[in-house]
């Protein structure tokens, strides 16, 4: 063989290979099918939010013959990265489902369409205008709520009576909630709940007990390294108890309730946002329950309504219009709000919500009763989190990993994260 | 009777001097350019121009939505200097090419002798092993590695490990044995560098009294070494730019607590979560210089031990 042709050949391959390691990847481009309109819309959930929503566009293709709607959904992790790839490809799809944490950063980043200028076939004056006005970024109605939700501790509820633990109550605090699932490990050998201290949205309501907040009015960070280092030891000393799950299960966490601890049959409750909370039904044949977050120790509740999700339309659809007709149907039609229920949290329509609340079956009369029982004891929400923040979610959970897993104390971990999002909100 | 047999040289055909009429060079270097069109097409729009965009923006401070900001040479900096994390990935991702590029070239070469004395069935088993390099690398078998070394997984069932994706201490392991598992292509190749070695030899080597182990160590290893560097230079570019395993196994994070957080998910984390697509455009280069440098080391150090046939007397 001659030799100095396979030297050769290693050698072209090789360059070969190093050309591939920074190969970009292309867009796709719209498609439009037998003349009819073809609109692309998105949002993340579970199943059961899927089947409705996809009974819902049926009804909507049905009212609307020259439209066809392509919709997709996934897990809310997953989700936000492909929306953000799409987005910043100028692929966004023409109506999308956004979390209060994404309308900043695409609404500046001119990914999404002013639905004020749609008045004509998208309608909003059933819309409380406090809430409508959470969808305002520089004065300018980006985004739509969709519902209003709030955080809660949902729990199995046969295992937590079985126990003979006290059930959860109206305005328990901090210290109650860390009672019961110590209580609860003991007395039913599994966690009482998923460990709060990956999640930031239970560290807000902590925070918020305290009278304190995640982010200034000017889009700052609204607590210091001390606050975050005092929640991570909370959350430390009950993991280390066996209180609430373990790094392992709390690792799998990626925002779907089949991947919680309590999903999954190896904790007693867990905390989530009410609506998503149906998805644990099929997994928890024995049925849960909501009550309030805890308190702070003076009694200042933290959980607050917060819009629960948005819907907003791409700034380069081709279909503005339709896009628009889309987002009315979701929002005002009565027979969509029937169908959809309070799979996306209670309905912003005023008439419809009051319409549709004796209606209301099963889970979504559950949430709705939840909320109307917290009415009037929460404080105002607080604003729209600065564009930094979409990072930082995922950057709480990862560092609250390294606590978790004992590779860091709750201090160094908790420095390390106003390090990083201080820098985060700077850029 | 001397000259006449030869016909006259006048009375061939007349070749250049009036045949050609040569067409102008550029005009046949058209030809050629129409044909190479599409690959040229493709390099330039596919790959020359994103890699000028890159490099033009690790030099930015770019948050996808916003125009790039030009901020020199502060991605480089802040990444040696400043990010921990970029250092942790740093040390993943070299513990993972450790492990996995020579586990998985001792595995192609062990199962490519084991096929090559074989008469019957050597198709069917050189598929059936081939056939991981096609599956592996798409994400549903990525997907069902996960289920399998999950917590309640095959993998728990049968040792009790309690999930490997889960520990820290693990987690690479699992993700190197994905890559491990698809060692089809280099085993083919090592099949092929393994049925050109002359039976002579070994007959030879037998005659002069050496054992298998002699004869592997003697024979097949020195005449092997051009295939075994290929292998090698081919695999380890390739682990440096792992990336669908350590997505798939650890769900897009690099976890649990950054233990998969090898480069290029780290690259994707700053550049599609966290938006800073300038640092992850610093990140691509530097990988691409470090895979460079690399290479470049490994084919020093072959001078050494790859032995060419050729050169059989140096």
């Amino acid at each position: 063989m001659p030799g100095h042709r396979t030297k050769g050949f290693c050698a072209s391959a090789a360059a070969l290979a190093l050309c591939a390691v920074l190969a970009g990847c292309g867009g796709s481009g719209e498609s439009v099918g037998g003349g009819k309109v073809a609109l692309r819309y998105t949002w993340w959930g579970n199943p059961d939010r899927a089947e409705r929503t996809e009974q819902a566009i049926a009804l909507f293709e049905k009212r609307h013959p020259n439209v066809q709607v392509q919709t997709s959904f996934s897990g809310y992790d997953a989700y936000k990265q492909k929306l953000a790839v799409q987005a910043t490809g100028g692929d966004a799809p023409d109506v999308m489902q956004l979390d209060y944490r994404q309308i900043d950063q695409y609404a500046s980043g001119g990914v999404l369409l002013d639905l004020a200028k749609q008045k004509a076939v998208l309608h909003t004056s059933e819309i409380d205008p406090g809430l409508l006005a959470t969808g305002l970024v520089d004065g300018t109605q980006y985004a739509i709520p969709q519902g209003r939700g709030t955080e809660t501790v949902v729990y199995d509820v046969k295992t937590w009576k079985a126990s003979g633990v006290p059930l959860p109550r109206q305005g328990w605090t901090w210290s109650d909630w860390a009672a019961a699932v110590r209580e609860l490990a003991k007395k039913t050998g599994k966690p009482g709940a998923t460990d709060p201290g990956q999640s930031e949205d239970a560290f807000e309501v902590w925070l918020r007990g305290r009278g304190k907040a995640l982010y200034t009015k000017d889009g700052s960070l609204g607590f210091t390294a001390d606050d975050l280092t005092e929640w991570w030891t909370f959350a430390d000393k009950l993991r280390r108890a066996g209180a609430v799950s373990p790094a392992e299960q709390t690792t799998q966490l990626d925002g779907s309730v089949e991947n919680t601890p309590l999903g999954r049959g190896k904790a007693v409750s867990d905390f989530n946002w009410d609506a998503p909370a149906s998805g644990y039904l099929a997994l928890i044949p024995d049925g849960v329950a909501l009550a309030p977050m805890p308190a702070g120790e003076n009694g200042t509740p933290g959980q607050y309504f917060k819009p629960s999700m948005f819907l907003g339309v791409s700034a380069n659809t081709g279909h503005a219009k339709e896009s628009a007709q889309l987002v009315d149907f979701l929002l005002n039609d009565q027979d969509a709000a029937k169908i959809l229920g309070a799979a996306r949290g209670i309905p912003v329509n005023e008439t419809i919500r009051e319409k549709t609340a004796p209606q209301l079956m099963d889970f979504d009369k559950t949430v709705a009763d939840f909320q109307s029982s917290l009415e009037g004891t929460l404080k105002d929400p607080p604003q729209a989190p600065p564009s930094g923040d979409n990072a930082l979610q995922s950057t709480f959970q990862r560092d609250y990993d390294q606590v978790s897993y004992e590779r860091m104390s709750p201090r160094e971990a908790a420095e390390n994260y106003v390090t990083e999002a201080k820098a985060e909100l700077r850029s | 009777m001397t000259t006449t047999d030869i016909p006259a040289p006048t009375a061939r055909p007349k070749r250049p001097a009036t045949a050609p009429k040569r067409r102008p060079k550029r005009e046949r270097e058209g030809a050629a350019w129409v044909f190479l069109s599409p690959w040229v097409l493709g390099a330039i729009v596919l790959t020359l121009l994103p890699m000028a965009v890159s490099l033009y923006l690790s030099f930015t401070d770019y948050n996808l939505f916003d125009p790039p900001r030009w901020v020199g040479l502060r991605n480089y900096t802040q990444m040696f200097t400043e990010d921990p994390r970029y250092w942790r990935s740093v040390m993943t991702t070299l513990t993972y090419v450790v492990i996995a590029v020579p586990l998985q070239l001792a595995l192609a070469l062990a199962v490519a002798l084991a096929l090559k004395p074989m008469k019957r069935g050597k198709g069917f088993y050189r598929s059936a092993f081939y056939a991981p390099s096609l599956l592996g690398a798409s994400m549903s078998i990525a997907l069902v590695w996960r289920a399998v070394f999950n917590d309640g997984g095959t993998v728990d069932n049968l040792l009790g490990t309690g999930g490997w994706v889960n520990k820290p201490g693990w987690a690479l392991l699992s993700v190197a044995l994905l890559t491990v598992w698809q060692f089809g292509a280099p085993m083919v190749i090592f099949l092929a560098g393994l049925q050109q070695i002359p039976a002579e030899l070994y007959e030879a080597a037998a005659v002069d009294g050496a054992g298998k182990w002699r004869q592997f160590v003697s024979v097949t290893v020195p005449m092997l070494s051009p295939v075994l560097f290929f292998n090698l230079v081919l695999q380890t570019i390739q682990a440096f730019q792992v990336f669908t395993p350590a997505f798939a196994v650890s769900a897009g994070k690099g976890g649990p607590a950054d233990s998969t957080l090898v480069y290029t998910m780290y690259l994707y984390d700053r550049g599609f979560v966290a938006s800073h697509m300038g640092y992850a455009s610093a990140m691509a280069w530097v990988l691409l210089l470090v895979i460079g440098a690399v290479t470049a080391v490994l084919f020093r150090t072959s001078r050494s031990w790859v032995f060419y046939a050729s050169e059989g007397d140096r």
